[in-house]
């Protein structure tokens, strides 16, 4: 019965599907059948450069695109789609390495070839992620950081050299940092190396944070990409740590200036990219390989990392101007940047959670 | 000195309605006009210059389309079947003689205190197990669930009316007790049914913690399409959507007015209590 | 004979929340019960505390308090306007003035609560025109803390219609007469109303607070919305263990332990109200 009552919905879909299909005419016309494919992808530029790629491919192939928002950070899916596996309808879920690396812990993901998707040819072996018999698992779409950075129209004073300055009084209330979920834990590995320390020697970042929180230095904790973007486009907070992406919307908006060249510290690199996920259904695994070999070829590649300030992966693309300041030279790769073990880190973000809750949030709720 | 002292209190009163008006009001008003705030972010207020581009965004976004088609059927069928059940619960419920009856009361309206957020997982770990996967059937369950002790409550309420001498009349002239009870107790009950129903539908309607565990991406509600949206993109479509729900809610009550008459719905909904 | 037909009429009510409330929730407290496996997507084996036991950290004794403290404060005020307005509703002399209260309680009682919690984040947030209308509640809009005042206003946003018009029924059922009758014996409209309806008043009003609570401390979408991060309901505790990290044994334990203390609260307050005011 539920069905049937849920069907007028479907039908509309399926009716817009074809629609889209029509407006394509020419040859297209020919194959309406597709199959339909669930993508998870973020929000903000994410889907908005998105929707379009897909509506193309929709009329281009007859396939159907249905896109699904990732609510807070891309483990969240992670943990929804647990108690319901191997029943999931996604096909594609958009993360990056901390959540390939529980997705492929829990065996979800489907492994990917150069024979089915061509376009992985042009993408560099190191940006992968392999499983134990060195299959590719992934399908690399982009370089990303994050980093610290600030609104220049808003700081006032010398400029920040070094995030210890963070500390002082005229910081007071401005800080916008991410939950440990968010970012799986970034935030603390790069106070903990300010003082000494890195992902599995985590205390010192604590202990700064403790720092920060009981100088009542932040004055917002965000949990996604908007709330980043709309919280640094109010004008009450200056500063912030967080993924490039969420820094392209603020610079798009505000002056601003990314702290990816820190003398004492460094800022992360990671990959974001496609993971294919297993289904029983064979057609549509291989649509959904199509889709993001589409993604990984170099003309959207492109056009895919342009709005969103990071590398693309292909070698054939052609970078944004703005990720010049996260586009380091191998000799300042070694100096600025750092990959720590992600895999190590998602991990550990349950503990660092309970950690947040009872020794972080009770001193930034005082202000 | 006793009159200065009641002009006080009347005063005060007075002033607490205008408030609590204010209240409800201002925000909303706000949001209208935030709607077609031209700026691409939340800025500050007010807005320097305006556009439609919001109710463009909201237009071209099927999303909520699909999400309002998905939450209206599911009120109806959850309203259906929460209304029925409480009805046969409250027409048993309200017998004074029924041993248990402020315990079996208590279990019925459970579900009011139970917070949200458990029912939705719970029911969702439940389902997998039981291995029902389709979102529309364990959306129903949940909505069932949690709408159920409003139906049984207005039921109830609108039943105190009925003596349980009237029902032993009836069935003294010769009715079975299930036929005394449908002549009798169920047409007094008329009001608290469309009652518990409507509000059963508008709580569904509205429901968000439950949803956001038993929805997927092809079966969403409203509420959650609006949920998603804003969580990944925080913009002003939302303050587009709430005008629009605002013009939906004038035009709706105009309409009640019109036909049931506001005062006779309010007090009925009220009485659910 | 009798016995019979109740037991069909409570029958098809018991048994679907025995299997979609009672089931469910036995089957998550089972759950609260295993190990965690940090990283892992299965529970571990044998059984353990250990996820209650952390919960009687101060720092989430902190979270409980917190979330009952709100919902008590918005209860309270939302009484406290609510019953003006109900009164109002139903007793004014003016007619329009009765109809617009009440298009307005059940208008609002319609409207989409994410986009009211979003009208009231651009009217009171930090950049609104009504922060410093906020601000005298004590905290400057800037202040983390300013965030409490941001989700008690949502949820008294979220409970005052509901309250108003449970209260519109229960005024309704109490004749205008009880009233015409004190004054004619001399006392002021005030007087009466104070001396004879609040008491006749007094079981809807305590099962309005109730329901009032029970709305505020399950309610999930307004810390979510307004909350800054900064405030966190155990609902929220909750809703992070469930779907951010995957940790279910422990959001089981704080599901279940919210529970237990939802019903004592509630049962516990009834029953004294049942005590101080005799129906």
């Amino acid at each position: 019965m539920a069905r049937i009552i849920a069907s007028p919905a479907v039908n509309r879909r399926a009716l817009l599907g074809g629609l889209a299909g029509m407006a394509g005419a020419g040859p297209v016309f020919a194959q309406p059948r597709g199959e339909q494919l669930l993508v998870v992808m973020w929000g903000a530029q994410w889907i908005e450069v998105c929707r379009p790629i897909g509506e193309e491919w929709m009329r281009a192939t007859g396939d159907r695109i249905q896109w699904e928002l990732h609510a807070g950070g891309a483990m969240a899916v992670v943990g929804r789609l647990r108690p319901l596996w191997p029943r999931v309808p996604q096909n594609l879920i958009a993360a990056w390495d901390p959540v390939f690396a529980a997705m492929m812990e829990a065996g979800w993901m489907e492994p990917v070839s150069e024979t089915e998707m061509p376009a992985l040819r042009e993408i560099p072996d190191a940006f992968f992620k392999k499983d134990a018999q060195g299959r590719k698992m992934t399908v690399p779409l982009s370089t990303a950081g994050a980093f610290w950075g600030y609104r220049t129209d808003l700081v006032t004073g010398p400029p920040i050299e070094s995030i210890e300055q963070l500390l002082e009084p005229r910081f007071r209330g401005k800080l916008c940092v991410p939950v440990p979920v968010n970012l799986s834990g970034l935030l603390l590995v790069s106070l903990a190396m300010q003082r000494g320390g890195n992902e599995r020697n985590i205390e010192p970042g604590w202990q700064f944070l403790k720092q920060l929180a009981e100088r009542g230095q932040i004055g917002r904790v965000v949990a996604n990409n908007s709330e980043m973007i709309n919280a640094m486009s109010a004008g009450d907070l200056s500063v912030a740590f967080w993924n490039t992406g969420g820094w392209q919307a603020v610079r798009d908006r505000f002056p601003c200036r990314l702290l990816t060249r820190l003398p004492d510290n460094k800022g992360f690199l990671f990959n974001e990219g496609f993971a294919v996920m297993k289904g029983e259904n064979a057609n549509r695994v291989a649509a959904a390989k199509r889709f993001a070999n589409h993604f990984a070829t170099a003309p959207i590649n492109t056009r895919y990392n342009m709005p969103l300030g990071s590398g693309p992966t292909n070698i054939n693309s052609t970078p944004a101007p703005a990720i010049a300041d996260i586009f380091y030279k191998p000799d300042e790769l070694e100096r600025f940047a750092y990959i720590p073990d992600y895999a190590y880190m998602s991990s550990q973000v349950d503990a660092w959670t309970r950690r947040w809750e009872t020794e972080i949030t009770p001193l930034v709720r005082r202000g | 000195m006793k009159v200065a002292l009641d002009l006080a209190a009347r005063t005060l009163a007075r002033l607490a309605v205008l408030a609590a008006v204010l209240f409800l009001l201002v925000p909303l008003l706000v949001a209208c006009l935030l709607s077609f705030d031209d700026r691409s972010f939340l800025g500050a207020f007010p807005p320097q210059q305006f556009s439609l581009r919001w109710y463009r965004a909201f237009a071209s976004n099927p999303t909520y389309l699909d999400g309002l088609l998905i939450s209206l059927q599911l009120g109806l069928v959850a309203a259906l079947i929460a209304t029925t059940l409480g009805t046969l619960g409250a027409l048993a419920l309200m017998d004074p003689r029924l041993a248990g009856r402020d315990a079996l009361e208590a279990v019925f309206l459970s579900p009011k205190f139970v917070p949200t957020v458990v029912i939705g997982f719970s029911l969702l770990v439940f389902t997998a197990r039981l291995g029902i996967f389709d979102p529309f059937t364990r959306l129903v369950m949940g909505h069932v669930v949690i709408t159920l002790p409003f139906t049984l409550r207005a039921v109830l309420a609108s039943l105190i009316g009925v003596k349980r001498s009237q029902i032993e009349a009836a069935i003294s002239l010769g009715a079975s007790e299930a036929r005394a009870l449908w002549d009798v107790a169920v047409p007094a009950a008329r009001s608290g049914i469309v009652a518990g129903a409507a509000m059963a539908f508008v709580l569904s309607f509205d429901e968000v913690a439950v949803s956001l565990f038993l929805s997927d991406a092809f079966t969403q509600t409203l509420p959650i399409a609006l949920v998603a949206e804003m969580r990944a993109n925080l913009n002003l479509t939302i303050a587009a959507v709430s005008t629009v729900f605002l013009a939906a809610t004038l035009l709706l009550l105009l309409l009640l007015d019109r036909t049931i008459g506001i005062e006779r719905l309010a007090g009925d909904v009220g009485a659910r209590g | 004979m009798k016995r019979g037909i109740h037991l069909w009429l409570l029958a098809p009510g018991l048994l679907l929340l025995a299997m979609l409330m009672g089931g469910p929730v036995a089957l998550l407290a089972l759950e609260s019960l295993k190990p965690f496996i940090p990283g892992s997507m299965r529970p571990g084996e044998g059984w353990t505390l250990a996820h209650y036991r952390e919960l009687l950290q101060p720092a989430y004794l902190v979270y409980f308090w917190e979330t009952f403290r709100i919902g008590l404060i918005v209860s309270t005020l939302s009484l406290l306007l609510g019953a003006p307005l109900a009164f109002a509703a139903v007793r004014s002399p003016r007619a329009a003035v009765r109809k617009g209260l009440l298009a307005l309680l059940v208008g609002l009682l319609v409207m989409s609560l994410i986009a009211r919690l979003y009208a009231i984040e651009m009217a009171w947030g930090s950049l609104g025109p009504l922060a410093p209308l906020g601000a005298l509640l004590g905290f400057a809009p800037r202040h983390p803390r300013y965030a409490e005042v941001l989700v008690g206003i949502g949820l008294l946003h979220f409970t005052l219609p509901v309250v108003a018009l449970m209260l519109v029924g229960t005024f309704r059922a109490l004749s205008p007469r009880l009233e015409e009758a004190a004054a004619s014996l001399g006392a002021t409209r005030s007087d009466a109303v104070v001396s004879i309806l609040l008491p006749l008043a007094a079981p809807g009003l305590v099962s309005a607070f109730l329901v009032a609570l029970a709305m505020c401390i399950s309610n999930f979408v307004a810390p979510l919305v307004l909350g800054r991060g900064v405030v966190v309901f155990t609902t929220s505790l909750m809703y992070t263990r469930f779907a951010d990290i995957g940790n279910y044994p422990s959001g089981a334990a704080i599901g279940i332990t919210m529970l237990i203390l939802a019903f004592l609260v509630v049962y516990g307050l009834s029953a004294l109200a049942r005590r101080l005011v005799p129906r």
